[in-house]
């Protein structure tokens, strides 16, 4: 009977039909009250389906205030700044108070944009009291759905292709042949395999030719034991990330991104203290001196803690770095206070040795562009440092780090994730622009194919390219008692306006996920930017009660 | 003018489940956040906006699904979705370009919505309804990432479909055993069934063919001011002034709505008498404002003598395929599964 449809349109209504929709329509499913509408779920919209008709209110009292304005386009919301599309229940409620004022009295604590207390907000939009705290505990279980829900969920293999070859799949598949011999330790065959690849990738070009010939080199290695010689020395990583740096875009928005978020953190402080978990060439610094250097009001105080590995020829790195920095901090105005810390590993830090100065004095933030995910590779060196910067008592911590998926526990595995990854970033290079023969492209090649090196050949505490996914650091860091602050459209479009400049019509792509920011290739994310602050340090007690 | 809204919004949740009209809903208050009156479009806004998924190798209800740069120097990318086989439960990168196994394999090449402006292949409405279709139909899916307007008007979307096109004819791992030949399909909701409509059309002119052609709420229009348009404006999500919007936009500046992109039947039309154009499927949701144009465009492939099946949904709201929980959409996939394996 449901299929009896007709061709033409005629009268065709059913009655009991109609009936039966109506009754399904406004049914609500008292079992479902705090689980997320599947539906929508799927769509990317994180709606509890309790919540459903109260967001369908609050969307149609915004149709109401914004029926007048649709006249001349609404441009007084031109400038709101949106957050997390995906909680669909909070960006209508942001939405109904940009366009009906700030009711809210504003939280002292709150000096950017990315949460309302939203049990302040009076009756203006008049819909139904709910009976539990809305916004905030709604915020903590979809924070605890999120993180529960992540663990369980099956990881993504995102892949890009550029238009196959049919030398390209021969070596592809040759790759992943000798890759599945290693796993079974088959290294006789393993060996016949790499040898093979080796004559393979030299009838290849450009990208696919190098990933190739990294990939092999790697095998190799594993194969015969032959570790790569300075996987031990940090600093010539540091080195190499200066022509990375240059020539494509990610660190750039690492930077970008991460500053955009410790900026909106020290809005209204007069001291501010970064400590840059990395701080290599301090490239991220200039940019975010020169943005406080010209707040309205005023600079902050700024001092700098920079952490870096010891120097094989044991010159002081850090200090360089900081005295240009010193240089560039008076030529803008700026109180400048620089010290350098070096360390074997972020686990041998003790916030103790930081000095760090009490909140009302100074406003900390934390800085980690990939330097996280190596600390995976020694038992209880994340748990040992995520408590260290719990101690320093950070008001925003930046995390940048790679979306892949190059730890997991099968050598196989890794290897295929690891080879989609790198063979799509070196794609990106390839379209970047710079001359096929440049010395920073070379440069910037080998950084990668050392980290390729390292996923493939090392193991135990030297495999240090621990990549994880998204998802995964959010469920560690939130369980260790962090909250996410969101970056917002206002990030998401100068980060984009950014790629623009820099890697003009290169298929580079922005996309918001949650509340973080991820820079991928086309369809494919490769970087992830996220930003924290610790539980419970904004509205009260309730939240780490909540928690716990 | 407040009280008519009233009325409107009553009516409009009448139609639709609760969940469906929260996201139709949040779409057109996001869009008309995106709109602005001088023809400029915020794109940041609207890619920040737009709910995206990856492609994923592991198949999820059967089916995996990769990219594809076809095009490296206009950027164009597709979307491919295959069924996972018993034999290859996990693909590798190796098997992404497997042959299909089969006499007679469907491809369809699908053809996004979002009025010319919106959207993408990895938006999240449209890689879920993708992979339906794929089960659907037991077919491969090859989803277009065309260019949009208001950047790139008239004719980008329509080249890049048929640089798709070529891409997915010329690709001998698509080809059915029965007659190496593959079997294409054209598939679009909204400006996607209007691109579907225009590559067809293309298609045919060069000489290959195409099995079918799917239309879901079609976007086409005219200058004129239908019955429908005046009597439905407004009332389910959508207003004319948003349609005449999105025209400006697409066609050709200085070109009105007569333009054939817009109205391929209209006075700037051609008849396609004579001319082989596949048999096609369009499915005109009763509440969408549009639908005298749709009908239209139906009646104009009748005239000219073509096959064609029209599924006029009465109480269908645009969206209504996004979303499983409609009867519509029941009704409407097994028709769609129907066209397709009809060929066989």
């Amino acid at each position: 009977m449901k299929r009896d449809h007709q061709e033409i349109s005629g009268s065709g209504s059913k009655p009991a039909e109609s009936s039966s929709i109506k009754g399904k329509l406004w049914e609500e499913d008292p079992d479902a009250g705090g689980m997320d509408d599947e539906l929508l779920a799927v769509l990317g919209y994180k709606v509890r389906s309790s919540d459903m008709a109260d967001v369908a209110q609050k969307l149609e009292m915004l149709e109401k205030v914004m029926g007048t304005a649709q006249e001349d386009g609404i441009s007084q919301l031109g400038d709101t700044v949106h957050f997390n599309p995906s909680d669909l229940s909070g960006w209508v409620q942001n939405l109904l108070i940009e366009f009906n004022g700030p009711t809210t009295t504003p939280d002292p604590n709150f000096n950017d944009d990315s949460e309302y207390d939203l049990r302040a907000i009076p009756g203006v939009a008049a819909y139904p009291p709910v009976k539990s705290d809305p916004g905030l505990e709604n915020t903590r279980k979809r924070a605890k759905t999120e993180s529960s829900s992540s663990s369980s969920s099956t990881t993504t293999r995102p892949v890009v292709l550029i238009d196959s070859q049919e030398a390209g799949v021969r070596l592809v598949h040759t790759l992943m042949a000798c890759a599945e011999a290693v796993q079974q330790d088959n290294l006789k065959l393993a060996d016949a395999l790499v040898k093979h690849i080796g004559l393979l990738a030299s009838s290849q070009t450009g990208a696919m030719r190098k990933v190739a010939t990294y990939f092999a080199e790697a095998l190799a290695r594993r194969i015969y034991r032959i570790f790569p010689p300075d996987s031990l020395d940090p600093s010539y990583n540091d080195k190499l990330q200066i022509p990375f740096y240059e020539t494509c875009p990610y660190l750039k928005f690492a930077h970008f991104t991460a500053n955009q978020a410790i900026l909106e953190a020290f809005s209204m402080a007069s001291r501010v203290h970064v400590i840059d978990f990395g701080l290599k060439q301090g490239m991220q610094w200039p940019a975010l001196m020169q943005a406080l250097a010209l707040r309205p009001g005023g600079p902050p105080a700024f001092r700098l803690t920079g952490i870096g590995p010891p120097q094989p020829d044991n010159t002081d790195a850090l200090q360089q770095v900081g005295w240009k920095l010193a240089q560039l901090a008076e030529r803008i105005g700026i109180e400048f206070e620089f010290r350098g810390f070096v360390a074997n590993s972020l686990a041998d830090l003790e916030p103790e040795m930081l000095d760090i100065r009490p909140p009302e004095i100074e406003v900390v933030a934390v800085n980690a562009v990939f330097e996280l995910h190596p600390l995976l590779a020694r038992p209880g060196g994340i748990e040992k440092v995520v408590s260290s910067i719990k101690a320093m008592k950070p008001k925003i911590v930046t995390v940048v780090e790679q979306e892949a998926n190059h730890n997991g526990p099968v050598f196989l595995d890794r290897f295929t994730e690891a080879l989609h990854y790198y063979s799509t970033l070196f794609d990106s290079l390839e379209g970047s622009g710079v001359a096929p023969a440049s010395q920073d492209l070379a440069m910037s090649e080998l950084y990668l194919g050392r980290q390729i090196c390292n996923v493939v050949a090392c193991e135990g505490m030297d495999r240090v390219e621990r990549h994880e996914p998204l998802t995964q650091w959010r469920t560690r860091i939130e369980t260790a008692g962090f909250s996410p602050v969101h970056l917002g459209s206002n990030a998401y479009k100068q980060a984009s306006m950014l790629l623009a400049l820099f890697a003009s019509g290169d298929g580079y792509r922005v996309e918001e996920n949650n509340g973080c920011l991820m820079l991928g290739w086309h369809t494919r994310p490769l970087i992830a930017t996220s930003a924290w602050r610790l539980a419970g340090t904004e509205s009260g007690s309730e939240l780490t009660q909540e928690l716990s | 003018m407040a009280g008519s809204n009233e009325v409107n919004l009553n009516e409009c949740k009448m139609v639709v489940p609760l969940n469906t009209w929260v996201l139709i809903s949040s779409f057109k208050l996001a869009y008309n956040l995106l709109r602005r009156p001088d023809g400029t479009f915020n794109r940041h806004l609207a890619e920040f906006l737009d709910r995206k998924v990856p492609a994923n190798l592991n198949p999820v209800d059967g089916v995996f699904s990769f990219d594809v740069l076809i095009d490296r120097a206009t950027g164009l990318l597709c979307r491919i979705y295959r069924p996972a086989t018993a034999e290859e439960p996990e693909p590798n990168i190796v098997e992404l370009e497997k042959p299909v196994v089969g006499d007679v394999v469907p491809v369809i090449i699908f053809f996004h919505g979002g009025s010319f402006a919106h959207s993408s292949a990895n938006s999240a409405i449209y890689d879920t309804l993708c992979r339906r279709l794929v089960g659907i139909c037991k077919a491969v899916v090859v989803s277009v990432n065309y260019r949009r307007a208001p950047e790139n008007r008239y004719p980008c979307a329509y080249d890049d479909g048929w640089t798709a096109f070529k891409w997915v004819n010329s690709r001998s791992w698509l080809q059915s055993r029965k007659d190496s030949k593959v079997h294409i399909y054209l598939a679009g909701d909204s400006s996607g069934g209007n691109i579907a409509h225009h590559v067809a059309a293309r298609a045919v002119e060069s000489g290959i063919d195409v099995l079918g052609n799917i239309l879901l709420n079609p976007m086409f229009g005219g200058q004129e001011r239908t019955e429908s348009e005046k009597r439905l404006d407004g009332k389910y999500f959508v207003t004319l002034r948003d349609r005449d919007w999105y025209w400006r936009a697409f066609l050709p500046e200085g070109e009105n709505r007569d333009h054939p992109a817009c109205n391929p039947f209209g006075p700037n039309g051609r008849s396609l008498e004579g001319i082989k154009f596949p048999k096609s499927l369009v499915v005109v949701a009763g509440l969408d404002l549009i639908q005298d144009w749709q009908l239209a465009y139906v009646e104009g492939l009748r005239k000219a003598g073509k096959e064609v099946k029209l599924l006029y949904m009465e109480q269908a709201t645009i969206g209504f395929y996004l979303l499983p929980n409609n009867n519509h959409f029941h009704t409407v996939m097994d028709e769609i599964s129907e066209f397709v394996s009809s060929d066989c």
